[in-house]
């Protein structure tokens, strides 16, 4: 038997179980949730199978219109095949937590995206094709539309705004597509890698920036983001943790790899300096901008844009520990991100409400959901041993070689810029983590809150799952990398050996460190006498359960800073969000013509004698 | 089996004269005999796919008769139309019980498609007109069959604007008479091959040009669009916007510019003009509409854009003597979705008016949340915004797929990028219905209402599968039978006229 053939099976079966199900009338609620989970298994199976099977192929003849050869090509390539077993990993799981969440409208439409959003990407990550690239492209974006609306009344808002934004940058997409198939003369992207396309002229330029469009849309970079937080607001967490946290980000970054190192070659040092341009701003604005958030969850939303700037500067770097550190981080950033916005959706769940002012003290109430997010906060904020600091390590690593190295480029020469962007964005995302921990988990617990319990076996299970694949992905990072990523780049193991960072050693040292600190602190404790009285202010007595230091004005300071503060208030206000702005553009051409349409009918008969007055011009020739 | 011609005319209009006997007493009998008919068009619309042929009239030989042409431009409409007039009758059954005068309904619509009809199957300008003129008559009563302000407004614009076109049509034949001594298309055609284009006939074009434009709404002609779509019953804004516009309008231009006059640069440059302002007027005047049905309708000038630029790229393309595969694939994209837009534009038409008898009202801001009350209709609705906004693998996708990859080819990349954005504005503006309507929080008094049920649902269901399975019509069987003959019908220009003259 032709093993190619689990390939199709592994797309279509869950396209089409997906499509089925979102037609299916609302009563039947069992039938869907039960379908979308032995599907989700199946695709998990199938990704490891197509794994372990190395590379495979599959072909299938549809169209021939006039010379164009719309052939269905699935392959799979190490890349390709790794990030796959992953993201059909990431689908189940949230499929599993999914069971037990109760704040989803129209449970068919849910479970339906669910199954068209694991297919969709299968066939993304699988497709040598790239017109078919941009059909499932497009099918993962209308299931995110749909999944968004499944998140109640305030929904629609941000699933509209997720649709026209994802979807200009997939019109962008299909432009350059049909670009770069004018300038090679085929679709096929085994082919074109043979004799990738220069950037040289503004064809090939405009073309990459257009696929360079697609690409940092779907992953939520600067300055197209703006659709990531808007939606983290309104949708179902759960929906946040598949897409936003983990398969957009795989997608997009794979997309920007094939482009990179596939589709063409970079030959203009000016496109190096906007890539690695985008990648900074896009680390240092958005933490900046989530360190002064409210909401749990417009708050993880900001650092799911933030980090997408690490993966974006290490493609930039153009080194092979820049790359190999960017899939790694792509990698790590969809386990810690998942579990964030999973322990973000079980407090929700628990206590809710996502706002950071009414949650406090869950620590003790919840206390899987706080160790499991603990891990992913330190995950995301480059703590070692956790997996988060070995691909900003990789990342760093390959900005100084960029640097150091002899090539004479603008991004180059601007390393130190990329550099200082990146430390300081690791330590601002570390900052807004602890105001994170604290005001959800630890500070004093509100009275509303006192019968908060931990989530369901299923629910906890998926967290737990992900945070021990941080601590394993940071202890043995030698594991992923040289099983998945030095193979899916054809990078030697070698060659891209970085720092000399003996994780074993360094985490004994850590654990041993916590462990005299714990010491240090308890023995303190003992020892020393503490005396509690009420608060006493301005002559009124206050107990002490009144006093709440909530967290949410720990970095006031910042937001507050001249010149700053009027930057903050204008992103509050929209004024830096594309969407609004080209918004505003259309509508205001919209009503210039509405001013035209006067409705009054001699207007119109003006303009029926003016256009037979151009049309006999330019037939009978008249000049 | 070869269908005799005639009988496409005959079947509506015979039922049409036949319905108002029925009056009050046999309203049932009335809707069941024109459903009979449509049903039995569509039927005879699908055994005449892939033929050719000539009917003449009485035996009449050319030029001295009247002849009726099949060929795969008209065997393509006629499949258009049946299609979406027999939905659009099956709608009615349900839907038309909240207005009086039935059989009057009825043999209005017959009568309106019957004039398509011959229209799409008339081998002669004069009797093309005459045709056209039964259509757009009987599609003016049909504006304002609701008798209500507004509806009576619209009609009297439809009607100054409409008569104008006819006038201008009316004078271009006319003039070409004159100059050619017949009013066989073919032979008219063969007049203008072998003595050349006077000044007389360039004048003509330019008429048939601004007369055609008028009944298609081409920018700057489209005023009276707006107006009167919305006004119409549901099921007649489905008519006028799927398919009259394209016969009376798209169809009839194409046929006169490529097929008796020949194109040339200048007419090529002007159809793909008219393609792209129509796209970007009818876009941007979409989204700021607040009324459902109002929205359609400029979206449909929108989209007539596109059909008009498929043909008019394919036109100039040919007109540059390119490369004639390159123009095939842009009028074949052109054509695809001229059939797309049918099937998919009517259904929207057919949903607006289930929410507006659900509902009682048109406009977006007095709904939300509907998703739950109305769930059929949001589905069927939810198919049509992906298929006309081009979401694969709905069949807008293909279609516009299919015009980019030819502008590309052909080297218009500005042409592309336009087609890209607009769509993405079609995207924008469908997301905007869905938002307003169907999603967000239902309003106080909307808590009790309904799903509609019956024909009214079953003409949308078979509606809306068309739209998921229309992709499956560019598989090679299906597009060597339907597309390929339409196609070159328009790509051989003025050969037209010895096919016919030798069959």
């Amino acid at each position: 038997m032709n093993l190619g053939k689990i390939l199709p099976i592994l797309v279509f079966l869950p396209l089409a179980v997906g499509f089925v199900l979102l037609f299916l009338p609302n009563k039947i609620k069992f039938l869907s949730k039960a379908l979308a989970l032995i599907i989700s298994v199946i695709a998990f199976a199938l990704g490891i199978r197509i794994f372990s099977l190395g590379q495979l192929d599959y072909s299938f003849p549809v169209l021939q219109i006039g010379n164009v050869n719309l052939e269905l090509l699935l392959s799979a390539k190490p890349l390709g095949a790794f990030i796959l077993m992953f993201a059909m990993g990431f689908g189940l799981l949230i499929t599993l937590y999914s069971l037990k969440v109760h704040a989803i409208h129209n449970t068919n439409i849910y479970y339906g995206a669910i199954l068209l959003t694991i297919g969709g990407s299968a066939g993304i990550l699988l497709s040598n094709h790239l017109l078919f690239l941009l059909i499932f492209w497009e099918m993962v974006t209308a299931s995110l539309y749909l999944l968004i609306t499944t998140g109640g009344k305030n929904s629609n808002f941000a699933a509209t705004k997720s649709f026209a934004m994802i979807g200009a940058s997939d019109a962008a997409f299909l432009l350059g597509i049909l670009m770069v198939w004018a300038l090679s003369g085929t679709f096929v992207i085994s082919e074109i890698a043979k004799g990738p396309v220069a950037t040289t002229s503004s064809i090939p330029i405009i073309a990459f920036l257009l696929l360079l469009t697609a690409a940092i849309t779907k992953a939520g970079a600067l300055p197209l983001h703006t659709w990531l937080p808007t939606s983290g607001e309104y949708a179902p967490v759960s929906v946040m943790a598949l897409l936003p946290a983990a398969l957009d980000k795989l997608l997009g970054i794979y997309l920007l790899v094939i482009i990179v190192r596939e589709i063409f070659v970079l030959k203009s040092a000016a496109l190096g300096v906007v890539l690695a341009f985008i990648g900074a701003a896009t680390i240092i604005i958005a933490v900046m901008v989530a360190m002064v958030q409210h909401n749990l969850k417009k708050l993880l939303s900001y650092h799911a844009i933030s980090q997408v700037g690490y993966m974006v500067l290490g493609i930039a770097t153009g080194t092979p520990v820049g790359i190999a550190g960017a899939i790694f981080h792509m990698l790590n950033n969809a386990i810690y991100k998942c579990c964030l916005f999973l322990c973000g959706g079980a407090v929700e769940q628990q206590a809710g409400t996502p706002e950071l002012d009414k949650l406090g003290g869950l620590g003790k109430k919840m206390p899987i959901t706080f160790i499991t997010c603990l891990i992913a906060a330190l995950s995301i904020s480059g703590i070692p041993p956790f997996n988060g600091f070995v691909s900003k390590w990789m990342v760093y690593q390959g900005i100084i070689q960029m640097g150091t190295s002899a090539q004479a480029g603008g991004a180059a020469k601007l390393w130190p810029i990329w550099f200082t962007c990146a430390m300081f964005g690791s330590a601002l995302t570390l900052a807004s983590f602890v105001k994170l921990i604290h005001s959800t988990f630890l500070s004093r617990l509100p009275e509303e809150l006192k019968d908060v319990k931990e989530v369901s076996p299923l629910q906890t299970g998926p967290m737990i799952v992900l945070a021990s694949l941080c601590v394993f992905l940071g202890i043995f990072y030698h594991v992923p990398l040289k099983y998945f990523i030095y193979p899916a780049l054809d990078i030697e193991p070698g060659t891209a050996i970085f720092g000399t960072w003996a994780s074993g050693l360094a985490t004994l040292l850590l654990v041993a460190g916590i462990i005299i600190g714990g010491l240090i602190l308890a023995v303190s404790l003992l020892s020393r006498k503490v005396r509690i009285v009420p608060t006493w202010t301005c002559g009124e007595v206050q107990t002490n359960d009144q006093m709440r230091i909530s967290g949410t004005h720990f970095y006031k300071t910042v937001s507050s800073m001249g010149g700053l503060r009027q930057l903050y208030t204008g992103q509050e206000k929209g004024h830096f969000d594309t969407y609004n702005q080209s918004g505003r553009l259309g509508l205001a051409l919209t009503e210039f013509l509405r001013w035209l349409h006067s409705g009054i009918l001699p207007v119109y008969l003006t303009w029926v004698t003016l256009g037979l007055l151009i049309v006999l011009f330019i037939v009978c020739k008249i000049w | 089996m070869s269908v005799p011609l005639p009988v496409f005319v005959a079947i509506p209009l015979v039922t049409a004269f036949l319905l108002p006997v029925f009056a009050k007493r046999g309203k049932a009998v009335a809707t069941v005999l024109a459903n009979l008919a449509t049903i039995s068009l569509l039927v005879l619309a699908i055994a005449s796919i892939g033929q050719s042929r000539v009917y003449e009239v009485g035996r009449w030989s050319i030029p001295l008769g009247i002849n009726l042409v099949l060929d795969g431009l008209s065997s393509l409409l006629l499949l258009a139309i049946s299609v979406v007039s027999t939905a659009a009758m099956f709608f009615s059954i349900r839907y038309m019980e909240q207005y009086t005068a039935r059989a009057k309904y009825l043999s209005l619509f017959l009568l309106m498609v019957a004039g398509m009809n011959g229209v799409v199957l008339s081998g002669d300008i004069f009797n093309l007109f005459v045709f056209l003129e039964i259509a757009s008559l009987a599609s003016y009563a049909l504006v304002g069959f609701g008798c209500g302000h507004e509806e009576l407004e619209a009609s009297f614009k439809y009607m100054v604007l409409g008569s104008i076109g006819s006038i201008f049509i009316l004078f271009a034949v006319a003039l070409v008479y004159g100059n050619t001594g017949s009013l066989n298309m073919a032979y008219i055609s063969e007049a203008i091959q072998s003595n050349g284009l006077n000044p007389g006939l360039t004048f003509a074009l330019g008429l048939f040009i601004v007369g055609f434009g008028l009944k298609a709404a081409l920018v700057p002609f489209h005023a009276w669009l707006p107006d009167a779509h919305p006004s119409a019953p549901a099921p007649i804004s489905a008519m006028l916007s799927g398919i009259l516009i394209k016969t009376l309008g798209v169809y009839a231009l194409a046929r006169v510019v490529f097929n008796i006059f020949g194109i040339s640069l200048a007419t090529g440059w002007l159809l793909l003009t008219f393609g792209i302002v129509g796209m970007l007027v009818g876009a941007f005047m979409a989204f700021g509409q607040w009324d459902l049905k109002r929205l359609l309708a400029y979206s449909s000038i929108s989209q007539v854009g596109y059909v008009m630029l498929g043909i008019g790229l394919g036109g100039l393309i040919i007109a540059k003597d390119g490369n004639l595969a390159w123009a095939s694939l842009a009028i074949l994209g052109g054509l695809f979705h001229l059939l797309n837009h049918a099937v998919y534009k009517s259904l929207l038409f057919l949903t607006s008016g289930s929410i507006q008898m659900s509902t009682g009202t048109r406009q977006l801001r007095e709904m939300g949340g509907l998703a739950e009350k109305l769930p059929v209709t949001r589905a069927t609705c939810t198919v049509a915004s992906a298929a006309i906004a081009g979401i694969p693998p709905f069949s807008g996708f293909w279609s516009k797929l299919i015009l980019v990859i030819a502008s590309v080819q052909a080297g218009y990349y500005w042409v592309a990028a336009i087609i890209v954005f607009v769509s993405l504005c079609t995207l924008i503006m469908y997301l905007k219905v869905q938002r307003y309507v169907f999603l967000g929080e239902l309003p106080e008094n909307l808590q009790e209402i309904t799903e509609n049920r019956g024909s009214m649902l079953v003409a949308m269901v078979s509606l809306a599968c068309l739209c998921v399975l229309m992709g499956l019509l560019l598989t090679p069987g299906l597009r060597a039978s339907i597309f390929a003959p339409a196609v070159k019908v328009l790509v051989d220009g003025v050969s037209y006229s010895a096919n016919v003259i030798g069959m």
